[in-house]
């Protein structure tokens, strides 16, 4: 048995994970990355349109703060967020934009003067201030008040991944590549590390670490088309599910992105319309101002993939071999936009439709994009049921994103999150000591070990690749983006039956090194039970919240469910999760539930909300006169976030009300 | 468009794990889908016909640089070639030459591009290493950052590799994206190493000076990187700190 | 250090005097053939160039000083035989890098690849057949004319030197030239890549025809 020990380990390679390795790092830990792929290769490189941080330099972002952000992203989450979390993610994510530049991300700037940009269909000419240029720049995206998305061109997590890791190799942090964690050590209190195999030579190791951080990114990959990269397969959350004693939160949130290309479900950015990009129908028709009239392509993205949804179920849609869809039409954004800042689609549309969307429209329709869901984490990013358990970026339920993400806040949240959690798990790592129980350890190889003694040496029949595309098959059919109780009570009991037959899988190949069918198999059994948590959420959610629609539901609940699942595996014979709910509370919320501002406002209100607003009113008037924005939102919502991450962030608005004090002092 | 045909795929097989194995070509043959690609293709012959079959693919989409292989002769990313590209049907998969083989279509690229990266100190070398991320940043000319990020598109893939003669014949040569990579932190102006301590990096044989311009990275990058005139600026930046 | 730097500069100088040598060699190739072809317009303009060569003008009797020729002939040795050592060093010279070359050759399908190869092999054709060349100019400067040319060419053999040491170097130059271009990149350069590619061929040709003819107008001067 090869046992390696280390401080800080981290599963997963992408944006969120390498942050917290060089956060640990830079504390002086042993930190060591495990990853199924190199860092670079990471889902996170498929994030085109940008990160929201409110530099506020762009025009079009004057005024904006931490507290517009916040809002809109509570907005986004239709209120199922952890509010503290989101105002720590608004506080923080300027910094982390402004820390990367000096990683070397080359974000687009800003440039002096005019500049034509295209707004609802119309060319609009806009005036950037002389003191912006060369500062960075923000584009639109759906679901936000200001221009906020910073980007570099249409490649942000790219160019992000790549400075990253750059940083983490400048570094020293080891990423052991191509290896995968099957299973967590624990006690049930505490977890100790991971059982990993090597996917070149099978070997299986110990990793026993002081803190273990899931970064393993979303679960895309239980629904047959998904915008996500094939290895967002669920495993991180599997195996926080599989310890029997970490818990997932919110599973059913599910995303799905308005514009991914038929058939093969690639994404287009949001970009394309934050840019100016219209969706029309079959007969050419402009359809989103009659649902949103005043978002309209720019709602958020669980509406504009619901109405998308409702207009092709009128029939309106485009028909093909694949099913039907809609058009995306960027052609009004002019060749010269579409070749430099959405070059990425273009080169999409020419390799896999054969099409030039400077001048032809791009098949669409919704497809999974985003799991809200994940491992259930505290503030500080540690499991509340495992210490030393730690989730970071996709894989988590850290809860900034609720039942709905704001486009640009998934890649800022693996830079954000991973800068702040990556200081909670180096506090960890440093308080605590390093527990060695080889019994235990030894324990949990053998489990993993006899797992693939069984598949490779057993007499199953069941083949791992048709179970699969079942189980992909039942998540598209019933647990998409509308849902109804009777289908989704048929996804539970087939993926049960599913998860029954996963237990008689058989191999035809028999290597224990790299083995592709051997790897399909330990993962399928594992997505199974991640994809039975999806679908016993949303059998449950017995209302429409975000991006979790119920047709025979339709209105959100805050009277019952302003909470958050949790569902945890009580045993490893069992075919289903158990839920439990953690309420939201109202009375401690700086934004009490209201009106999103999408469709007609028919939610049911939580008794406390008018309580809440009222307290909000009494606790503002109490305050000076004179309290600024940040003493008004100590008072009503305090939030921590590490010390060295605590300063106010400043801006161009800033400096310019600064230096005009100081004139104003000369004077005197 | 040609509906139905069956499609021939001549596929270099070998697991140097296996004792033994022996490299070979094995032939397989399927019915052509509308749309589909190699990726698709690779996929379905490993579920329906031979589940040990290794290839590599993560984000189908032309992105990540996983999925390079040498397809009829010519080095590109499998995930977004049609197979309808070749008429005849006929499709010769060769993993990527110059690279570690792990097994069959898959190649160990991202060993050699973190041994490179470590190699050429292939990160921003910032002139503070602190900043106050407090504060509003450096503004930097929108020209250099566009320009930086055109050579940023890089995905290491490994094409410039395993299409470079030079590379093949010597080992320790750096290559392409080496010295695209090189190239674009010598532009970028926050960057605070000197003209002489690029020199020093790629200043000589196994670097600009070793590279005999036959351009099988500028004519086969999936990414159309401007390989030959970054590294002809490379060539005259550094012939220039000669004298 | 001091070494390692030392031998990094000695490979930037070595890169760029086999670019130079070759560029020098290049022109002077094209000049030469250009005055050897003076033949096509009769013996008597080609007695005049090759007297020109030997500085008749400056002489008294007219006569000139045939060692010009040969001064020139040991010059374009020398910078031969920096550019063949620069250029070996790139050179597969080992069994492995040989086998290697083929390997990456065989799998990848690649136009400039094969254009190097072609450069590789009128290299070793050049190296071969250049010093004979050489030799026989250096040592009998004076028969640079018509009926010596013509003599050697046509009665003694030559032609069959001159003829693939024609075609070798014809190739080669341009191959070269091209490279060059590309290499150093002049912004242009880079920018009409498949034009100067074209342009390359067309003077391989051009060149071709032009030292062919040549060698056949001598054939009535060698049975003089």
């Amino acid at each position: 048995m090869k046992l390696i020990y280390t401080d800080s380990l981290v599963v997963g390679a992408g944006l969120a994970g390498l942050r917290v390795a060089i956060a640990s790092k830079e504390r002086g830990l042993d930190t060591v990355v495990l990853s199924l792929i190199p860092a670079k290769r990471s889902h996170s490189a498929a994030a085109q349109g940008g990160m929201q941080a409110s530099l506020g330099n762009t025009v079009k972002g004057m005024g904006d703060d931490e507290d517009v952000h916040f809002q809109d992203t509570v907005k986004g989450s239709d209120w199922g967020c952890d509010q503290e979390v989101a105002r720590m993610f608004a506080h923080c994510a300027p910094k982390a934009v402004r820390e990367l530049a000096n990683w070397g991300v080359p974000w687009t700037r800003v440039t002096k003067g005019p500049r034509e940009v295209v707004v609802n269909a119309q060319k609009v000419t806009i005036e950037e201030a002389e003191a912006a240029h060369g500062l960075i720049n923000a584009r639109d995206f759906g679901g936000t008040k200001k221009w906020r998305t910073c980007y570099t061109a249409d490649g942000t997590g790219h160019s992000l991944l790549y400075a990253v890791d750059n940083k983490a190799i400048s570094l020293d942090i080891p990423v052991h590549e191509r290896i995968e964690a099957l299973a967590l050590i624990h006690d049930g209190t505490r977890c100790h590390g991971v059982v990993a195999r090597c996917l070149i030579t099978g070997e299986l190791r110990a990793y026993i670490a002081k803190s273990t951080t899931i970064a393993t990114g979303g679960y895309g990959r239980i629904y047959e088309v998904s915008t996500n990269a094939i290895i967002c397969e669920g495993i991180g959350q599997a195996l926080a599910l599989e310890t029997g004693v970490a818990k997932l939160g919110n599973m059913e949130a599910v995303q799905f992105h308005p514009t991914a290309i038929v058939p093969v479900g690639i994404l287009t950015t949001e970009g394309c319309r934050g840019d100016g990009g219209l969706l029309r129908d079959k007969d050419g028709h402009r359809f989103m101002p009659d649902y949103e009239p005043e978002k309209k392509e720019l709602a958020s993205r669980d509406v504009v993939s619901r109405r998308m949804t409702e207009h092709i179920r009128k029939g309106q849609g485009v028909d093909s071999p694949y099913g039907p869809h809609l058009w995306l039409d960027i052609t009004l954004l002019g060749r010269k936009h579409v070749e430099t800042n959405l070059r990425e689609v273009k080169e999409i549309c020419e390799n896999f439709l054969g099409i030039d969307p400077a001048k032809d429209w791009i098949p669409v329709r919704p497809t999974q994009h985003y799991s809200m869901g994940g491992i259930r984490t505290d503030a500080t990013g540690q499991s509340p049921q495992l210490k030393g358990l730690f989730s970071v970026g996709e894989a988590a339920c850290w809860d900034m994103h609720g039942f709905n993400r704001l486009g640009g806040n998934s890649l800022a949240e693996t830079v954000v999150g991973g800068m702040i959690i990556g200081k909670y798990v180096a506090d960890f790592c440093q308080q605590n000591t390093l527990e060695i129980n080889t019994a235990l350890v030894e324990k949990f190889v053998n489990q993993v070990r006899s797992e693939i003694d069984d598949l490779v040496e057993g007499q199953g029949s069941e083949s791992a690749f048709d179970i699969k595309l079942e189980m992909q098959r039942i998540m598209m059919d019933y647990v998409g983006i509308f849902r109804n109780g009777p289908e989704l009570q048929k996804a539970v009991d087939e993926l049960q039956a599913l998860l029954l037959r996963s237990r008689n899988i058989g191999l035809t190949c028999k290597k224990r090194h790299a083995n592709p069918e051997l790897v399909e198999a330990l993962r399928v059994k594992r997505m199974l039970k991640v994809a039975l948590t999806v679908a016993c959420g949303a059998e449950a959610r017995t209302e429409s919240r975000g991006a979790h629609a119920r047709e025979d539901f339709p209105q959100r609940n805050d009277k019952e469910w302003l909470n958050r699942t949790l569902s945890s595996w009580p045993s490893a014979d069992a075919t289903l999760p158990v839920l439990d709910y953690e309420q939201l509370d109202v009375m401690k919320m700086e934004l009490p539930p209201g009106y999103r501002g999408y469709g007609i406002n028919n939610a049911i209100a939580h008794p406390d909300t008018e309580k809440r607003e009222q307290q909000i009113s009494e606790i503002l008037s109490q305050l000076p006169d004179d309290a600024d924005r940040y003493a008004r939102q100590h008072a009503l919502m305090p939030f921590e976030v590490p010390p060295s991450l605590q300063e106010k962030n400043e801006r161009l608005h800033d400096k310019s009300l600064s230096n005009r004090a100081q004139l104003g002092d000369e004077a005197k | 468009m040609s509906q139905g045909r069956t499609l021939t795929f001549n596929i270099f097989r070998y697991d140097p794990q296996e004792p033994g194995d022996k490299p070979k070509m094995v032939k397989y043959q399927l019915e052509e889908a509308p749309g589909m690609t190699v990726f698709i293709a690779l996929n379905m012959l490993r579920e329906k016909q031979d589940p040990s079959l290794q290839f590599d693919f993560v984000c189908r989409a032309g992105i990540c640089g996983s999925c390079a292989m040498v397809i009829n002769g010519y080095p590109t990313l499998a995930c977004r070639t049609l197979t309808s590209k070749y008429p005849k049907g006929e499709i010769t998969l060769m993993p990527l030459p110059g690279f570690e083989l792990i097994g069959d279509l898959s190649v160990n690229t991202g060993k050699f591009m973190r041994e490179l990266a470590e190699r050429l100190k292939l990160w921003l070398h910032p002139r503070q290493d602190e900043i106050d991320i407090h504060r509003i940043e450096a503004p930097m000319a929108p020209e250099e950052a566009a320009k930086l990020y055109e050579l940023d598109r890089c995905v290491e893939c490994g094409v410039c590799v395993s299409a470079c003669a030079t590379k093949q014949m010597r080992d320790t040569f750096v290559g392409a994206v080496g010295m695209m990579k090189i190239a674009r932190f010598e532009l970028d102006s926050r960057d605070a190493r000197s003209v002489e301590d690029f020199y020093h990096v790629i200043g000589n044989q196994d670097g600009v000076f070793g590279c005999m311009t036959l351009l099988g990275c500028q004519d086969n990058c999936p990414k159309d990187l401007p390989h030959m005139q970054q590294i002809a600026y490379l060539r005259r930046k550094m012939a220039g700190a000669l004298v | 250090m001091s070494l390692t730097r030392h031998n990094s500069k000695l490979s930037g100088w070595l890169d760029l005097s086999q670019s130079l040598t070759g560029v020098i060699l290049t022109l002077f190739l094209w000049t030469h053939l250009l005055l050897v072809s003076s033949i096509l317009l009769g013996g008597d303009a080609m007695t005049l160039v090759a007297k020109t060569m030997e500085l008749s003008f400056l002489s008294a009797d007219g006569h000139g000083y045939p060692w010009v020729v040969t001064i020139i002939a040991v010059v374009v040795a020398v910078l031969a035989l920096i550019h063949v050592l620069v250029a070996v060093h790139k050179m597969p010279l080992n069994l492995a890098q040989q086998r290697a070359l083929r390997k990456q050759m065989t799998v990848i399908s690649h136009g400039d690849t094969k254009l190097w190869v072609w450069q590789a092999i009128t290299g070793v054709g050049i190296f071969l057949l250049l010093p004979v060349h050489l030799w026989l100019i250096g040592s009998a400067p004076e028969t640079i004319g018509p009926i010596g040319s013509a003599d050697r060419i046509w009665n003694q053999g030559v032609w069959m030197v001159y003829l693939p040491l024609l075609l070798c170097v014809e190739l080669h130059a341009a191959i070269g030239l091209y490279r060059v271009a590309i290499k150093w990149g002049a912004e242009k350069a880079l920018n009409h890549r498949a034009r100067i590619k074209k342009i390359k061929t067309i003077v391989s040709v051009v060149f071709v025809v032009i030292g062919i003819a040549s060698l056949l107008a001598f054939l009535p001067y060698a049975s003089q």
